[in-house]
C-alpha cells in the first residue's frame, strides 16, 4: 500500500499541496484527478523523493522510500526519460542493465502488443509512440507498484485505446497503479478508486464501484457535484 | 558498486564522440604544425642560402636551428590543447545539465535508479577525470611521434634536438604533465577537489534553483577559504609558523576535507534537496 | 462478444445480467467453459478486480461453478437456469409495466397490441 499523508508542499510562497493525504492499495487502480496544475504531478513526484517536501511523510508498504524501493515501485511521467539518441533497444539493454527487476520476456510482448519496432530511434517516433515506449519501459518492470502521469493526454485516439487496453490487461493486474488525468472518459470503467484534487486538498476519495451502487452516480457525476456544487 | 562501474561506462559512452573528435582534433592540428612549421622554417632556410648566398652554418648562425621549442610555442600545438581544456571545463557543468535540458529529462531516469544516488555524482567526476587522464596520456604518446616527425623531416645540422622532459620543461605543459609524482597528485588532487566543489555548487543551483546560485557561490568561497586556510594562516596570524613540508600536508589534508564535504552536501542534496 | 457499459452502473453488475442473458437465451450452454478473468477483463476492457467480483458474485449465486484448478464453467442446474430465464423476464416485463402504467391502457387491448408488435418484429 502506498500511503501519503499529509503531503504539503510549497513553491516559494505559494501552497501547491495543503495537507494531502490518501492511500493506492496494490491491485487497485487509483486514479488522482484533477483539472490542470493543481499539483498532481508533484504528488507523483513526491512519491518518487523526486522533489524535496516541506511537510508530510510518504509510506510504501510501511517504509519510507530508499534505494532498494526503485525496483518494486515505478514511474512513468509524461514525457520521455531515455536519451532521445537511443533505440528502442538500447533503451530496453539500459533497462536490463540497472534494473534487477527487468522482465525481457514481457518486454518483447508489450513491443508487439504496442507494435513498435526496437531499432527505432526515440527521437523519431511520433507523439503516441513515444507515450507508449515510455509505458513499455515502466510496465516491463517486475514492480509492485506503478505511477503514471497522464499516460493519455495529447495523444492520438488510437493510441489512446491501446494504451487503455493496457489497464485491462495482465500487464497491470496483482498491481497498485496511480495514475493522474484531467479526462476521465478513457477509463472510467478501468479505475478502482477515485481521488479528486482541489486547490492543493483532497476533495473526495471513494471506490467506483461503491458509488455507482450505492448512490447511482458516475465518476463525473460525482466530479460535477465536487467542483460546480 | 557494479552500478557504479555501469554508469561510468554510461556517462563515458554519452560523450565519447565529442571526446574523439577532440583527440582528432589534436592529433591532427598538432601533426599539421610539425609539418607545417618544419616545411615553413626549410623553405626560409633554402630560400635565404641561395637568394643571399649564405652557407649552411652561416644561416644557422644567424637565423637559429628549428627545435620542438617553436612547435610547442605555435597555436597548431597549443590550440587544441586550449579548445580541449575549455571543452572539459564546459563538460563539467554540462555533464549535470544535459540531464535537465530538452523535452526528455533523462534526470528522472537517473534518480530513480536502484543505486545510491551519490554513485550518479561520482561516476560524473570519475568520467571527467578518466577523460583528462586519457587526453594526457594521448599526449604524452604524441610527442615521441612528433619529435621523430620533426627528425626526419628537418636535417641533423638545422634542428636542436629536445627530450620530452626538456619539452614538458619549457613550458605550461609542465603543470598538465608534471614531471613528479608528488606535482602530479597536488596538480591533479586539486583539480579533482575543484571539480567536486563546482558539481556540489551546480546541485545547490538544481536544488533551489535562483536561490541556488547564491547558496552554490557562497559554498564554493567557503570550500576555496577552507582548502587556503593553512596558507591564509601562514601569512595572517601564524606568520611563518610552517615549513613548506608542513604547509604541503596541511594543504593535503585541508583538500581531503573539502572533497569529503563536497561529497557528503552533494550526496545530501541529491537525496534530500533535488528537484526535477 | 461485446458490452456497452452504462456509467452509473456497478461495472460488475452489468457484467452478471450480461451472463444471464447468455445463459437465459442458450447462447451459454450448460457445462460450458467460460472465459478466465484475465480474458474477460481484456474482453470487455474492464478492470480485472471488476471481473474478479462478478465471477465471484456468480459463483455465489450458482450460475457458475469452478472444479478444483479447472477453469470455470456455466451451471448445469437446469433449475437453476430457468430461474434465471424467468428473472429476465420478469424484470423486463416490470420495466415495461412501470412505463406504461402512467398511460392507463385496458389490459386486453395492450395484449393485443403487443401480440401484433412481437409478430411483426419477430418477422423483421
Amino acid at each position: 500500500m502506498i500511503e501519503v499523508k499529509e503531503l504539503t508542499k510549497k513553491f516559494g510562497s505559494k501552497t501547491v499541496l495543503n495537507g494531502i493525504s490518501f492511500t493506492a492499495d496494490k491491485g487497485q487502480i487509483t486514479c488522482l484527478i484533477g483539472i490542470n496544475g493543481v499539483g498532481k504531478t508533484t504528488i507523483l513526484n513526491a512519491i518518487m523523493a523526486l522533489t524535496p517536501i516541506n511537510s508530510g511523510e510518504i509510506l510504501i508498504d510501511g517504509e519510507k522510500i530508499h534505494k532498494e524501493s526503485y525496483e518494486k515501485i515505478t514511474f512513468i511521467p509524461d514525457a520521455t526519460i531515455m536519451l532521445p539518441q537511443m533505440r528502442i533497444s538500447e533503451a530496453m539493454q539500459f533497462m536490463a542493465d540497472f534494473y534487477d527487476c527487468w522482465n525481457q520476456k514481457r518486454a518483447d510482448e508489450i513491443l508487439q502488443f504496442f507494435r513498435l519496432k526496437e531499432n527505432d530511434r526515440i527521437s523519431e517516433l511520433s507523439k503516441g509512440n513515444t507515450a507508449k515506449v515510455n509505458l513499455l519501459l515502466g510496465l516491463a518492470m517486475d514492480v509492485d507498484y506503478l505511477l503514471m502521469d497522464e499516460p493519455f493526454s495529447g495523444i492520438d485516439i488510437f493510441s489512446r485505446e491501446q494504451i487503455a487496453n493496457v489497464f485491462s490487461s495482465h500487464l497491470v493486474e496483482d498491481r497498485g497503479v496511480i495514475i493522474t488525468t484531467h479526462e476521465i472518459n478513457d477509463i472510467e470503467h478501468l479505475i478502482d478508486k477515485v481521488v479528486l484534487l482541489d486547490n492543493g486538498v483532497v476533495t473526495k476519495e471513494f471506490n467506483t464501484e461503491e458509488i455507482r451502487e450505492n448512490e447511482g452516480k458516475s465518476v463525473v457525476d460525482v466530479m460535477r457535484e465536487v467542483y460546480q456544487g | 558498486m557494479s552500478r557504479y562501474f555501469k554508469l561510468v561506462n554510461f556517462e563515458l559512452n554519452r560523450f565519447i564522440k565529442i571526446y574523439l573528435v577532440l583527440a582528432g582534433v589534436i592529433i591532427l592540428s598538432q601533426i599539421a604544425g610539425v609539418i607545417l612549421q618544419a616545411n615553413s622554417y626549410l623553405r626560409m632556410a633554402s630560400e635565404i642560402i641561395n637568394v643571399e648566398m649564405l652557407s649552411r652554418s652561416e644561416f644557422i648562425n644567424q637565423y637559429g636551428t628549428m627545435s620542438f621549442y617553436q612547435i610547442t610555442q605555435s597555436i597548431w600545438f597549443d590550440g587544441p590543447i586550449a579548445l580541449s581544456i575549455v571543452s572539459l571545463l564546459i563538460y563539467v557543468f554540462f555533464i549535470w545539465y544535459r540531464d535537465w535540458l530538452g523535452k526528455n529529462t533523462f534526470v528522472y531516469r537517473l534518480l530513480m535508479l536502484p543505486t545510491a544516488r551519490i554513485n550518479i555524482y561520482l561516476s560524473k567526476a570519475t568520467v571527467i577525470f578518466l577523460m583528462v587522464l586519457g587526453l594526457i596520456a594521448l599526449q604524452l604518446v604524441l610527442l615521441p611521434i612528433e619529435i621523430n616527425l620533426l627528425k626526419w623531416m628537418v636535417p641533423l645540422d638545422f634542428r636542436t634536438d629536445m627530450s620530452i622532459y626538456e619539452i614538458l620543461m619549457t613550458n605550461y605543459m609542465t603543470i598538465l604533465i608534471p614531471l613528479t609524482i608528488t606535482e602530479f597528485i597536488i596538480n591533479y588532487g586539486t583539480g579533482l577537489m575543484v571539480v567536486f566543489i563546482v558539481f556540489t555548487a551546480i546541485l545547490f543551483e538544481r536544488s533551489y534553483r535562483w536561490k541556488g546560485i547564491l547558496f552554490g557561490l557562497i559554498y564554493g568561497a567557503f570550500a576555496v577559504v577552507l582548502f587556503f586556510m593553512p596558507m591564509i594562516l601562514q601569512s595572517t596570524i601564524l606568520y611563518e609558523f610552517f615549513y613548506p613540508l608542513e604547509l604541503l600536508a596541511l594543504h593535503f589534508v585541508t583538500g581531503l576535507i573539502v572533497m569529503g564535504l563536497s561529497v557528503w552536501v552533494g550526496n545530501f542534496l541529491l537525496n534530500k534537496k533535488i528537484r526535477i | 462478444m461485446n458490452l456497452s457499459l452504462n456509467k452509473r452502473e456497478p461495472v460488475y453488475v452489468q457484467v452478471v445480467r450480461h451472463f444471464k442473458e447468455q445463459i437465459a437465451t442458450g447462447k451459454f450452454e450448460p457445462g460450458q467453459e467460460i472465459p478466465s478473468r484475465r480474458e474477460l477483463a481484456n474482453q470487455f476492457k474492464i478492470n480485472p478486480n471488476t471481473a474478479q467480483r462478478a465471477y465471484k458474485e456468480m459463483e455465489e449465486e450458482g450460475l457458475i461453478f469452478t472444479e478444483g484448478n479447472n477453469p470455470s464453467r456455466i451451471t448445469r442446474d437446469e433449475k437453476m437456469i430457468g430461474t434465471v430465464r424467468n428473472e429476465l423476464i420478469v424484470t423486463a416485463v416490470d420495466q415495461f409495466i412501470t412505463s406504461i402504467r402512467p398511460i392507463n391502457v385496458p389490459v386486453d387491448e395492450l395484449v393485443g397490441l403487443i401480440k401484433e408488435k412481437y409478430k411483426d418484429d419477430e418477422k423483421r
